[in-house]
């Protein structure tokens, strides 16, 4: 008799990452570590000043010294503007403009030559009057930062709906506060890195580059070097961390393009710690508004919304976050009347770009902020007053949000009675005039993001393409990057799941854009989502030719057959009808030969925002509670987070140990944004471009998480499952400020809630917000 | 990197003087804040590097009559692990043990932060409330001499010491605290590892009849050197320590200090750090 098989699942099983061994026991080769033969070092060399005219540059002496190859400037290159707004050159001929700004890059044969021909470049500038404070950007005398906006306005955005005087005359309490958020950067552990290396004979160009986005850079790269697209090829080695940062094209891309064009030899430019402080892009800082209605039955009437961002000096993906914020303000709960303005204007510090929450972060901030407030205004407790104002599933937001599936008042819920909310919210404001000088306090926030990728671009799919050899062995060729999200084992996951294999007989090939078909990159929590969908399209083509096959040798109809544990099964019994590697050389082993190759493109069922920002942008949402237990030292202002109880609607979890992961990452991160990262910019400068000054959480100081995950089973999603990747770094700097008031009984309207800042706040001598 | 004009490791002090004697000489012993400074292009690399990790006899801990010397190589974490030391001058090892990472306290040494002269300096403040003086040697009619400085008379300003450029720091020698000696240190960072000093406080002396006899204070980060602070000890020693005085004489040592702004903290909120943190420390010292 055949063997039994009985159906086996990987999904939701706790599976170690893929590229986890590698990683860990050091032996993953990232761009640092590859070398290619001729290689030179670039190295960029950056203006001192923050705003001053380019007089003149002297690269004599550069380009005499032996050994260096090549030597550039603004006049040497095409120099077309990048950035989301295409106001950024690669190289800087007329005029700097904030403190990272490029005027020329060397090509030597080893670093210390190239930091030398830097050394003896000479600049000649002329000062020009500067601009920092965002909120003098648009006074009349301000200087100009870019001349083609002499209102030093980059960008404006507008969303309303409902009517909000309608919305403030039926309010009982109206309370407005202004918010200030500050500089952080992603700190990924991988510093920025491309190699750029061009064919000799047929002058194709390879780049090995840590882009989030390979395909949209693929296209970007072939405008700004003035090449047919079809002639760049982009390989991405293992990344050491995107969190946002690689989804734009900096200058030091080009630019290294540019060397290795001059050289004649492939360059390779890589940023040192400090460089990766000083010249990759920071999370988008922001001043902000908020005017907030409620009934005294608790409900919420409108919400006004003004805020103004620093672009820096160029533009990047920080200055369109509003996309992203504005969807918090007008959809998280049920707000009928909303108004919304944002205006991003130029300045001389760094710019920011696209970061992990991408706006998020700093529009729950302000939104939790003023949950709390409402509901003690009108006597509500926070947790009631949230479920009460909450979005719930089949709701469609005014903002045309459709929520299919919505687990947020579970989130509510679970984090609230897992965390003892209630209780200890109550007992730790009795405490609060004790003379305990240690304070205790909880806080929760919520948060709502994009679930089921973005509508963004003209396609938010991902294609791919899938082959099966003849010993059954898989190969997964996807157009999503891995950057440590763990995308490569949860496809491959759901990939066995449609044809009955081991995780080991799956490889993932998804760095090559002339190998692996197109996907709009590595943004918006989007990757399980989208290409997880993608995948299982392809393995059901695979699986559907398969079983018609197997049908035809085993004269049982393909709907009476499975796939399981490498072996065409009748799908009632589970009896082995014959292995798949022997199925599949059968095929190929014949007169009429087959390969099982599948491809499969999934375009999510979103819509693109109208001109009014309105529109069901993401197939899916993801949603959580976040509540957070802290102590604040009333001495010292310091504020120690003990506990951390999240709650994520997550759709389904795929993989339990992935997901984990991602979610403690996202509260540590959400925690040093909080609590001790600070980008500090003063006059446009850096003042602590290192991790001794700029802290990130260490070891000792992560809380103890309890994770509990809301299995929504999204119709739209892979196996049921939303993306998550953005949504737990969201929650925190909100929760923690909420739990601050509750130990204290003081509001913090400013991260990060340093020791001096909070001990200020306490003492009554904070610096008044002001715009 | 900076290219060293020339290397040295001598194995003998004798040798390591006679060095230090032909002038231009850098001397390197754990290198964790040596090597920042050359990371940085802060060294001039037309000095010889010295490193005098091979001198073994500037390595070892001793227990004498009067008081315990310790060999300048001595790594922050045989401070902190030494079984004696621990219960003879249990401020040693606490202090150690708030000391950077684990890392930097396996390379870092004793003389080499004493050296360093940071205001910061996690070591500092603790050899200081407890009367610490460090040898210095330096080459003398082809033999080796030494003279003793008081810790407190040491440091003369950031990163500047007493130490001639022909001297070595040789050994740190600490007197055996008196019968009923007790001393506490805290340090205050804003992580509780890898962190700068924001300010470091210690307080120790005799407590007795609601006296803290023989007191003794030290501050650090909070000035340009690590110092004692001798009004706020005069005060304590004036009158018997109630909860009153002790505020009083929080406000002396907050008055005492000369802090400065830096990207770590205000002057204003070091200062009221030093008062609040000299009252708790001060209470911690007189609480029986």
């Amino acid at each position: 008799m055949a063997a039994i098989i009985e159906k086996e699942s990987l999904i939701g099983k706790a599976i170690p990452k893929m590229d986890a061994p590698g990683k860990v026991s050091g032996h993953t080769r990232y761009i640092h570590d590859l070398n290619l033969p001729g290689q030179l070092i670039g190295r960029i060399l950056r203006t001192d000043r923050v705003h001053a005219r380019i007089i003149s540059i002297d690269t004599k002496e550069a380009e005499a010294l032996p050994g260096v190859h090549a030597v550039i400037t603004a006049k040497d290159v095409p120099n077309k503007p990048l950035g989301v707004t295409k106001d950024n050159p690669p190289l800087k001929g007329d005029k700097v403009r904030c403190e990272r700004d490029e005027i020329a890059a060397v090509a030597a044969e080893t670093e210390a030559l190239a930091e030398q021909a830097l050394s003896l470049i000479k600049v000649e500038y002329e000062e020009l009057p500067a601009l920092f404070d965002p909120r003098q950007a648009l006074l009349e005398n301000a200087p100009v930062i870019q001349e083609s906006k002499p209102d030093n306005i980059s960008m404006e955005f507008d969303y309303s709906h409902g009517d909000v005087e309608q919305g403030e005359a039926e309010s009982d309490v109206v309370i407005e506060d202004l918010f200030k958020l500050h500089y952080v950067t992603h700190c990924c552990m991988g510093a920025s890195g491309v190699i750029a290396d061009f064919d000799s004979t047929s002058g194709n160009l390879t780049l090995y580059s840590n882009t989030q986005v390979p395909f949209l850079h693929k296209r970007e790269f072939a405008s700004v070097l003035n090449m047919d697209p079809n002639r760049i090829r982009i390989i991405q080695p293992p990344i050491g961390g995107g969190f946002g940062s690689k989804l734009d094209i900096y200058p030091f891309e080009p630019i290294a393009v540019f060397l290795a064009q001059k050289a004649r030899r492939p360059v390779k430019l890589t940023f040192s710690r400090e460089e990766e402080f000083l010249a990759s892009p920071t999370r988008q800082p922001a001043y902000l508004r908020l005017r907030s209605g409620v009934t005294k039955e608790g409900v919420l009437t409108f919400r006004t919304l003004d805020s103004l961002l620093d672009n820096g000096a160029y533009t990047s993906w920080g200055a369109t976050i509003p996309f992203v914020m504005m969807q918090t303000f007008s959809s998280l709960y049920r707000v009928p009347h909303c108004l919304y303005h944002t205006t991003t204007v130029y300045t001389n510090n760094p710019y920011a770009g696209s970061f992990r929450g991408y706006g998020n972060l700093q529009a729950t901030f302000c939104v939790e902020a003023h949950m709390d407030k409402l509901a003690e205004a009108v006597g509500i407790d926070p947790l009631r007053f949230r479920l009460k104002n909450a979005q719930q599933a089949g709701e469609t937001s005014g903002q045309g949000m459709h929520f299919k599936s919505c687990g947020f008042k579970e989130c509510l819920t679970t984090a609230a009675a897992r965390s003892d909310y209630a209780i200890k919210r109550e007992q730790n404001l009795k405490a609060q005039g004790d003379d305990n000088a240690v304070k205790k306090g909880i806080g929760m926030a919520s948060m709502l993001h994009v679930g089921g990728g973005a509508k963004i671009y003209p396609s938010d799919g991902c294609g791919t393409i899938l082959k099966m050899d003849d010993f059954g062995h898989v190969t997964l060729m996807t157009g999503a990057s891995e950057i440590g999200q763990g995308s490569e084992t949860v496809l491959s996951q759901l990939v066995c799941e449609e044809l009955g294999l081991p995780l080991s007989a799956v490889t993932v090939v998804n760095n090559d854009t002339d190998i692996t078909p197109w996907d709009v990159g590595v943004h918006a929590s989007r990757t399980t989502f989208i290409a997880g969908n993608s995948a299982i399209g392809a393995a059901r083509l695979a699986r559907e030719k398969i079983l018609n096959a197997a049908a035809g040798t085993t004269a049982m109809p393909a709907d009476q057959l499975s796939l399981r544990g490498g072996c065409i099964v009748i799908d009632e019994s589970g009896e082995a009808v014959i292995t798949l590697d022997k199925l599949l050389r059968s095929l190929h082993f014949q007169e009429r030969a087959e390969l099982v190759t599948t491809s499969f493109y999934y375009e999510p069922p979103s819509v693109h925002q109208d001109k009014a920002f309105k529109g069901d942008v993401s197939a899916s949402y993801a949603w959580a509670t976040q509540v957070v237990e802290i102590e604040v030292d009333t001495l010292t202002g310091v504020v120690t987070l003990n506990r951390c109880t999240a709650a994520h609607d997550v759709g389904r979890v795929l993989n339990k140990l992935g997901i984990e992961g991602q979610v403690e990452g996202g509260i540590v991160m959400g925690q040093g944004y909080a609590l001790t990262e600070d980008l500090l910019i003063d006059e446009g400068h850096c003042q602590n471009p290192n991790f001794r000054d700029y802290k990130l959480i260490t070891a000792p100081e992560i809380p103890e998480i309890d994770l509990s995950f809301i299995e929504t089973m999204d119709g739209e999603g892979p196996q049921g499952a939303k993306g998550i990747g953005e949504a737990p770094a969201i929650c925190m700097a909100a929760a923690i400020a909420n739990a601050l008031y509750n130990a204290t009984g003081v509001r913090i309207y400013e991260a990060p809630f340093s020791p001096e800042k909070v001990y200020r706040a306490l003492k009554g001598c904070s610096q008044p917000l002001e715009w | 990197m900076t290219n060293f004009k020339s290397y040295l490791a001598p194995a003998t002090l004798d040798e390591a003087v006679d060095q230090l004697n032909q002038g231009n000489v850098t001397v390197l012993a754990g290198g964790s804040d040596l090597m920042l400074r050359v990371g940085a292009g802060n060294y001039d690399p037309s000095h010889t590097l010295m490193n005098i990790l091979k001198i073994n006899e500037l390595r070892n801990i001793s227990f004498e009559d009067n008081e315990v010397q310790i060999g300048t190589l001595t790594t922050i974490t045989e401070i902190r692990e030494d079984p004696e030391l621990s219960i003879k001058m249990p401020l040693l090892g606490q202090a150690a043990d708030q000391f950077a990472s684990m890392q930097i306290r396996n390379v870092g040494t004793i003389g080499g932060n004493i050296c360093n002269a940071s205001p910061a300096g996690d070591m500092l403040v603790p050899l200081l409330l407890l009367d610490a003086a460090v040898e210095l040697a330096r080459q003398s009619d082809g033999g080796v001499a030494s003279r003793r400085v008081a810790l407190k008379d040491f440091f003369v300003g950031p990163g500047k010491t007493q130490c001639q450029s022909n001297e070595l720091l040789t050994r740190v020698s600490i007197p055996f605290s008196k019968q009923g000696f007790r001393a506490r240190f805290y340090k205050f960072g804003t992580r509780p590892a890898l962190d700068i000093s924001t300010v470091s406080i210690g307080i120790g002396g005799i407590f007795n009849n609601g006296y803290l006899q023989a007191p003794r204070v030290a501050f650090g980060a909070v000035a340009p050197v690590p110092f004692m602070a001798l009004k706020t000890m005069k005060a304590i020693e004036q009158s018997p320590l109630d909860s009153e005085r002790i505020k009083e004489i929080a406000e002396i040592a907050r008055d005492e200090i000369k802090p400065i702004d830096d990207v770590r903290a205000t002057a204003w909120y070091r200062k009221q750090l030093v008062h609040n943190l000299t009252i708790k420390v001060l209470s911690d010292v007189t609480d029986a």
